[in-house]
């Protein structure tokens, strides 16, 4: 993580002084952002450089959906199954990623390349179903759609 | 459009988020008269005289949120935007963030003057990653512009802008848990008091308002109150951004100024309900409001009186159509999966709670029904109520009292016959 | 100071007090798990809520966040509350356990407790229980088990705001929220950590020292001081009451420690030790000293105090080194009877241990010994030091290096535990520990605190009060003694 510090910094200064403990979010999601998850060792040297409680850091990472400790798939596809995507096909539509994938919601293809997780609502009902690949949305799905998706995934 | 439009007035298009599109439409204007000719005092003044409420689901005065604050007290303000827009069915802050971000940078820095505050922040969900660029991107264009920082146009206010990410926690949404994220730790909602407009955000006062109800703000200092109050209803001054989707032939975001018939809304501007079927009911503002049949919505226009004597609320204004066929247990699942899902564990009612209603009716879906369990899903709706360290218990009891109340008979079915009455599917039933 | 009516009593409150404080202080009780005088108010088990009545249509609210305002009405037990009360709890019960039967909180257990007042149904849910960790070893000391923890939180706030290690938090959410220790570090490394098996309202943290030894209610309190440091914590030695004693085991079971608790005292400790108070009978059941020894040969008391007297009576320059755990009593009593006669020095029984937390802001205090101040302030604070000349040493208690005995003296000891010295010295006394006898210990602050004897003294070790007295009366004075 050390190598992120300065871009750290120049985070800091934008928040008003004695409140570092606010970084603990934004730093966390850089470190997922550069390593693909958040490691133990990132742990340590956040809880260093920031000064905040290790046990504050375990906390916000077991809690917030978005951040895991483990590696997962080169892409991750999340599909809404709340309410309205539901109510527009979601449902369906993770039975045949799931088919497609041969995964169930939670796993990871054997080759690596995608992890299928179900989430709760993203904020997209009005074009729903909708699935999100790592931090893109991807709107109005369907079958086809997301089998034309997939394949232009490496 | 249905009615006057105070927000949505301007085409979307490739470039229409930015600071040079924004400005070609006069923006920064009404910042640049509030900081030359308006005390701090005199803002909060109008925003009071306005009469708006909050846009968040709350629906309470944002001025009288903002005059609690005391200008002199000689200890740091804080303003927070809530982005966090988790409610199931609502969109229309992600409107605000992608299409007009100025809009709120702009609507920020004036309520940041009124509330004497030098530190302010959008706390935006961390799912929205569009919306996040987009507003980072306005952020950094307002500070190269000299709209944000130090001596905002030159003149002596102060103010700097960061936008706040979340990562996946539905009671970040409620102004509490909100700060408590902000802080660095789990998103923890707060007993009250005190207040957070006495002791928010590191213990200082804060103000925290909706990403629409800030927005507004612009508008009604460059109008003034008098003439925004001739928008919409007396009780209910203004417009409201709907969220509409569910059975619907054409979702999406509308602008409704307050007192718009709900039915013309649902059946013209909308297009009424896919597969040409009928309507069966909406959810009117979030799953956290209480269902309307499709009859209770014929007299109900859209403002907080006429939803109130409906027996429902305006909510986050996410509303959500729902088609006839639609199996109403089915739904409720959905829900309860929901609260459960994002139950943050401090309060035994809801941490006990959410747990059991999502068991009871997993088991009354699977067609292992029994007879106590409609009851129990009542009684615990009321276990919640009022009973809560925030408001997510009581919205999960009010859906499901909502939805027993009008569709129990659809759960006795259930539990007797171990299946739907309909095919089971919340799809657009195809033989409505 | 605002008054206020509960049920229909005023009371006048204190300022800036809240309804649950105000209605305990009162003699109103409202039941509550989360809430604890000497922590931050967390307001999520929601049992205290009461009722408010108002022109306006009154509301139920949780009593521990509630400020006691002039003129506020509050019912604690009304139908509403009684009925709201009953509902929290049959949600706790939704998912706990109810192991009641090998947990050894029962007994003392504020859900049982409150059960039975408030509630007294079995549980209505037809549903399983979420199932958690059992048997965490939380560390060395403190076992965890998750299903029958309530998430009061009383614990991490402990840790956040008393002992300020942050060791524990709670991770997850919802109903699979679980308390968890710092990942790194060990709860060990917190000296109050203890603390946290007291305050948990129910079986969740369990001391693993007094895992499954004895149901409570076959245990007496005694009061004690601990004698670790010169704080003197107020304590509770628990052991098996009289009538419960176990016939068919070694009698030693019946007269030993089975658990240390704190006893509240505001001036000195509130209500919480550490952990080197926890483990006192460390200190108090070593092997003991049972007879009295001349030369490593047993000897009858009668024959050993007349052969100390006579080496009282004979040396130049005698040395006493007094013990820093002798009490109050004791050590006036060795001031009366020998205080002329010796050059008295203090000395430290006890130094810290390696790895043992030397000294902080919160309870723990650099002098390990209970008495010292007593002890400085009857003899003076001079070091111990033996010249060549001091020809009788008179060693009471631990702790002195018997290397640094000048070649030709003569020793006295007192001892209340086996030592390879009590075989060397010329007269060797067995004493009593302080769980034996009642006495006073005066604290770094000048406190003093009472203790009080749990478990008899065996048959031939003597007080060394009352041997102080006989030591010291003159020989000129004994008529009619053996000479």
């Amino acid at each position: 993580m050390k190598h992120l510090i300065p871009e750290f910094e120049r985070i800091k200064a934008r928040y008003p002084a004695g409140c570092e403990s606010s970084l603990v979010l934004p730093c966390l999601r850089r470190i997922q952002e550069d390593r693909g998850f958040v490691a133990d060792s990132d742990v340590d040297d956040l809880v260093a450089w920031l000064g905040v409680p290790r046990i504050q850091v375990e906390e916000v990472l077991s809690y917030y959906t978005q951040f895991r400790r483990k590696p997962i798939g080169r892409w991750h596809v999340q599909t809404c199954r709340n309410v309205s995507c539901s109510m527009r096909g979601a449902e369906r539509l993770i039975d045949h990623l799931s088919g497609r994938l041969g995964v169930k919601p939670g796993e990871t293809t054997a080759d690596g390349r995608f992890t299928l997780s179900t989430v709760e609502c993203l904020g997209s009902c009005g074009t729903a179903p909708v699935v999100v690949v790592n931090e893109t949305y991807h709107e109005d799905m369907s079958a086809e759609k997301v089998d034309r998706l997939l394949e232009g995934l490496q | 459009m249905p009615g006057r439009q105070l927000l949505m007035t301007f085409p979307v298009t490739a470039t229409s988020h930015t600071l040079a599109d924004y400005r070609g439409r006069g923006g920064y204007g009404t910042l640049q008269k509030v900081l030359a000719e308006m005390k701090p005092e005199q803002v909060t003044k109008e925003v009071a005289a306005s009469g708006i409420l909050g846009h968040g689901g709350a629906a309470f005065p944002a001025g009288r949120k903002w005059q609690v604050v005391h200008l002199d007290d000689g200890q740091p303000h804080y303003l927070c935007a809530n982005a966090d827009e988790g409610e199931p069915g609502t969109f229309k802050d992600r409107w605000i963030l992608e299409n007009a971000p100025h809009l709120l940078v702009e609507s920020m820095a004036i309520a940041a003057y009124a509330l004497q505050v030098r530190n302010a922040f959008v706390y935006i969900r961390g799912e929205f990653d569009l919306p996040y660029r987009r507003l980072a991107g306005a952020i950094d264009e307002a500070y190269d512009a000299g709209l944000l920082g130090e001596r905002i146009m030159g003149t002596g206010f102060s103010l700097d802008l960061v936008a706040h990410r979340g990562a996946g926690s539905y009671v970040c949404g409620e102004a509490s848990g909100l700060l408590t994220s902000l802080e660095g730790r789990k998103g923890y909602p707060r007993n009250r008091p005190p207040r957070l407009t006495v002791r928010g955000l590191y213990q200082r006062p804060t103000v925290v308002n909706n990403v629409e109800t800030l927005s507004n703000l612009a508008g009604i200092i460059a109008m003034g109150a008098e003439e925004f109050k001739k928008i919409g209803t007396a009780k209910s001054p203004g417009t409201q951004l709907v969220s509409i989707s569910g059975h619907v032939v054409r979702p999406g975001v509308y602008e409704l100024e307050f007192g718009y018939p709900v039915a013309r809304f649902v059946y013209e501007d909308c297009g009424g309900v896919l597969g040409g079927g009928k309507l069966k009911c909406i959810v009117p503002g979030g799953i956290s409001t209480k269902v309307l049949t499709a009859a209770e919505i014929e007299p109900v226009t859209y403002d907080h009186a006429s939803f109130q004597k409906a027996g429902s609320g305006l909510g986050s204004g996410g509303m959500i159509v729902i088609a006839e066929g639609t199996c109403m247990v089915r739904l409720l699942q959905v829900m309860l999966r929901f609260y459960h899902h994002e139950s943050c564990g401090q309060c035994t009612p809801c941490r006990e709670g959410m747990g059991w209603m999502h068991q009871i009716i997993d088991r009354i879906v699977a067609g292992d029904g029994r007879p106590g369990d409609i009851d129990r899903l009542i009684e615990i709706s009321e276990a919640n109520d009022g009973t809560t360290i925030c408001g997510m218990g009581d919205a999960a009891g009010y859906a499901t009292v909502g939805i027993l109340a009008k569709y129990r008979d659809e759960f006795e079915h259930y539990v007797l016959h171990k299946r739907s009455r309909f095919d089971g599917r919340l799809e657009v039933p195809l033989h409505a | 100071m605002p008054e206020i009516f509960i049920n229909g009593v005023p009371v006048e409150a204190r300022e800036g007090a809240t309804v649950l404080e105000t209605a305990l202080e009162h003699g109103f009780y409202i039941p509550y798990f989360c809430w604890h005088k000497n922590l931050s108010v967390a307001g999520n088990c929601r049992l205290c809520m009461v009722e408010v009545e108002a022109e306006s249509g009154g509301w139920m609210d949780i009593a521990c966040n509630m400020p006691a305002t002039k003129g506020l009405r509050v019912l604690t037990d009304s139908d509403k509350v009684k009925a709201r009360r009953k509902t929290m709890l049959e949600l706790v019960l939704k998912n706990h356990p109810v192991d009641c039967g090998v947990c050894d909180k029962a007994g003392e257990c504020m859900l049982q407790d409150y059960h039975y007042a408030y509630n007294g149904a079995p549980s209505v849910s037809t549903v399983p229980k979420v199932r958690a960790t059992k048997f965490h070893e939380l560390s060395q000391r403190i076992l965890l088990d998750n299903e029958r923890c309530v998430l009061c939180s009383r614990c991490v706030r402990f840790t956040r705001e008393i002992s300020k290690s942050h060791a524990l938090g709670i991770v997850d959410r919802g109903d699979h929220s679980l308390v968890r220790c710092d990942e790194l570090r060990s709860l060990d490394d917190d000296p109050y950590a203890d603390n946290v098996v007291d305050i948990c309202p129910v079986g969740a943290l369990l001391s693993r020292s007094f895992l499954y030894k004895s149901r409570v209610w076959y245990l007496d309190a005694t009061p004690s001081v601990c004698p670790g440091c010169a704080r003197g914590c107020n304590v509770d030695l628990w052991h098996r009451k009289r009538e419960w004693k176990l016939n068919a085991l070694d009698p030693r079971h019946n007269a030993c420690i089975e658990r240390v608790t704190p006893r509240e005292n505001a001036e000195v400790n509130g209500p919480w030790i550490c952990n080197t108070g926890r483990d006192l009978a460390k200190f108090l059941e070593r092997p003991r000293a049972l007879v009295p020894m001349q030369k490593g040969r047993e000897a009858d008391l009668t024959a050993a105090v007349a052969a100390a007297r006579a080496l009282i009576d004979a040396a130049k320059h005698p040395v006493a080194l007094v013990s820093s755990w002798g009490s109050n009593e004791e050590l006036a009593a060795f001031k009366a009877a020998l205080g002329t006669r010796f050059r008295t020095l203090v000395k430290p029984d006890r130094l810290a241990e390696p790895g043992e937390r030397i000294e902080d802001d919160i309870l723990i205090r650099a002098d390990k010994n209970p008495n010292t101040r007593a002890a400085v302030e009857l003899f003076g604070d001079a070091p111990v030091a033996l010249d060549e000349g001091t020809d009788l040493v008179l060693v009471w208690g631990d702790g002195f290096d018997f290397a640094r005995l000048p070649r030709h003296a003569k020793t006295i000891l007192l001892g209340a535990f086996v030592a390879p010295e009590n075989g060397h010295a010329d007269v060797f006394f067995p004493v009593s520990v302080q769980s034996e006898r009642a006495g006073h210990y005066t604290n770094f602050e000048g406190k003093v605190s009472a203790f009080s004897p749990c478990f008899p003294r065996p048959p031939r070790v003597v007080d060394a009060e009352t041997l102080f007295a006989r030591l010291g009366t003159p020989v000129a004075a004994r008529s009619g003694a053996a000479a």
